[in-house]
């Protein structure tokens, strides 16, 4: 296929230049409305450049939303990590294959579900009147606890959405890459009288270093495309308990106040944070590939 | 060696964990069919006599039906321009590498970066400027980029699977490049390309906070439809709401099977 063809240029260029600009348009915008005091009830803005940018390092709800935002990453990312290794290291031991063939369809259920379904499916678990979770709570203490308005519960509870989805799911993708594994290492190591932690944990988690690092990398980008959950879940509340980025970015610009300009240059702080961040991250990815 | 020890323990930490996956979706499948007198009882019923009613007024709400036009619409849309434009941009960089090449996979893979709300609130003063907010044209064209950038990602693994023997036999055939493409390469990884679409369509399909900011009436889909059910008052139609959840999630649902298929030959073992 060392032919001078026309095929990579038809095939590669009209797709290209739709999508820059699909993705530049609003980041140009983006940047200009920043610069603006534009808001959606009025038609006429001005320039007011940095002016927004200044406000928000004197907001507290921006700096709140900054570190409710910074924890449900690490929580999230961790927990479902955590929960997917070892979830994918009992099923490997402990599941037949037959039932390991069933689980990895009904354990891919949950992340497939539109994240406002499943918000909602746990919002109903978690009910104080009739929530399922509640019922032993009710039996055992004679007082329902309602997590999701409770300051101290509510992010945790909604991070266990989060983690059913893309845990179970994670779990599943482990679960075939330890399939994959060539079964001598692992049978040497039982020779030797390893314990299975040990035999996982020395020789099968190291080999499956890259993929794994690679999955918290799709994790990280995932997490913050929580908005879905908490809008559903608990609206940022109880006060601003649970308002990430995203969502306080939400009620600037289009529920309190159609402070569009202001919501805008918080968009513009997160595409510039996230972009550095995972271009750095990925970039260390690929070099354990 | 996975099958030596089947403990009962084990057993039924297994059952545990298969009813903590999918109880709770069942639970609110179970509920789509109770009154509202069985659902807001104090003890769980699992028997209660059946009803309908709940699915036929979620299904007869004219905002129901209008939701779901406009999610099929949109989300079919979208999914057959990504594809249209994606799956021949990702066999031009599978098979024809150029020295752009891990720019132009690093530029795809780089727009999932950014925050949708980041996305979303420029989109709203774009589209209010060009007269197209609040339109389905809007959606679609914004899905694009959702749709395309995902299956140009997904279709890169699909193509570089094929057997480049296949591809060389038929240049040898005296087919051309564009013949190589539509009749060798396309059929041989159409199973994978397939897994690829339905993804996108599953991600649009449940898309919900840019469709939540550029929609107020006319093009709001059905994810947006269902959280304002959600989002009732205390007195929730708790039947209605657990309907309207069921009917959003059917789609995506139909294609458990397949998506799991697609897992399974992408993460196959490698000869």
């Amino acid at each position: 296929m060392k032919r001078k063809t026309s095929l990579p240029a038809v095939f590669l260029i009209p797709p290209l230049i739709v999508l820059a600009i699909l993705a530049f348009v609003p980041t140009i915008a983006a940047v200009n409305i920043a610069l603006q005091n534009r808001e959606l009830s009025f038609p006429n803005s001005s320039y007011v450049w940095l002016a927004n940018f200044i406000d928000l390092f004197g907001d507290r709800r921006f700096i709140n939303a900054i570190w409710i935002s910074l924890i449900w990453e690490v929580v999230t990312v961790t927990a479902t990590m955590l929960v997917a290794v070892l979830l994918a290291i009992f099923l490997f031991e402990r599941a037949s294959p037959r039932m390991r063939r069933l689980i990895s369809i009904l354990f891919i259920i949950p992340v497939m579900l539109p994240r406002v379904s499943a918000a909602f499916v746990w919002k109903f678990m978690f009910n104080p009147l009739f929530g399922l979770i509640n019922y032993p709570i009710k039996l055992l203490t004679g007082a329902p606890i309602d997590f999701l308005s409770l300051p101290a519960t509510a992010l945790a509870s909604v991070a266990v959405v989060d983690v059913w989805q893309w845990g179970l799911f994670f779990s599943v993708i482990i679960l075939k890459l330890l399939e994959t594994l060539p079964p001598q290492p692992f049978e040497a190591a039982r020779l030797d009288n390893a314990k299975t932690w040990e035999v996982h944990f020395y020789i099968g988690i190291p080999m499956l270093a890259a993929p794994l690092i690679s999955l918290v990398f799709v994790k990280m980008v995932e997490s913050l495309r929580a908005f879905d959950l908490i809008y559903v879940m608990t609206r940022g509340g109880p006060g601003i308990a649970t308002e990430t980025l995203d969502m306080y970015a939400f009620s600037q610009g289009f529920v309190e106040a159609g402070k569009i300009s202001y919501a805008s240059s918080m968009a513009v702080l997160m595409m510039l944070a996230t972009i550095i961040a995972f271009t750095i991250l990925w970039k260390w990815v690929r070099k354990w590939q | 060696m996975a099958v030596k020890s089947k403990s009962p323990v084990s057993k039924l930490v297994l059952a545990g964990l298969v009813i903590i996956a999918v109880f709770p979706i069942f639970w609110v499948f179970l509920n789509s069919f109770k009154q509202l007198v069985d659902i807001v009882s104090t003890t769980p019923k699992f028997f209660f006599t059946p009803t309908l009613d709940n699915y036929i007024y979620v299904l007869g709400r004219e905002n129901v039906q209008h939701g779901l036009i406009n999610s099929i619409v949109i989300a079919g849309s979208s999914v057959l321009i990504g594809a249209a434009l994606g799956i021949p941009a990702a066999y031009a960089v599978a098979r024809y590498p150029n020295r752009f090449s891990d720019d132009i996979q690093f530029f795809v893979l780089s727009l999932r970066f950014l925050p949708p709300v980041a996305v979303a609130i420029p989109l709203i003063a774009t589209w209010l400027d060009l007269g197209l907010y609040d339109t389905k044209t809007a959606l679609i064209i914004t899905y694009t980029l959702l749709t395309m950038s995902t299956i140009i990602w997904l279709s890169i693994p699909a193509f570089s699977r094929v057997p480049r023997e296949i591809e060389e036999a038929a240049i040898v055939d005296g087919y051309g490049p564009y013949a190589v493409f539509f009749k060798v390469a396309l059929p041989v990884a159409a199973k994978s390309l397939i897994g690829a679409v339905i993804f996108s369509f599953i991600l649009v399909w449940n898309e919900f906070l840019i469709a939540l900011m550029l929609t107020t009436s006319d093009a709001k889909t059905l994810p947006i439809i269902a959280s304002e059910f959600t989002l009732l008052g205390r007195n929730v139609p708790w039947g209605i709401l657990n309907a309207s959840v069921i009917v959003l999630s059917l789609p995506p649902l139909i294609f458990v099977g397949v998506m799991s298929g697609f897992i399974n030959s992408a993460l196959k073992k490698k000869d």
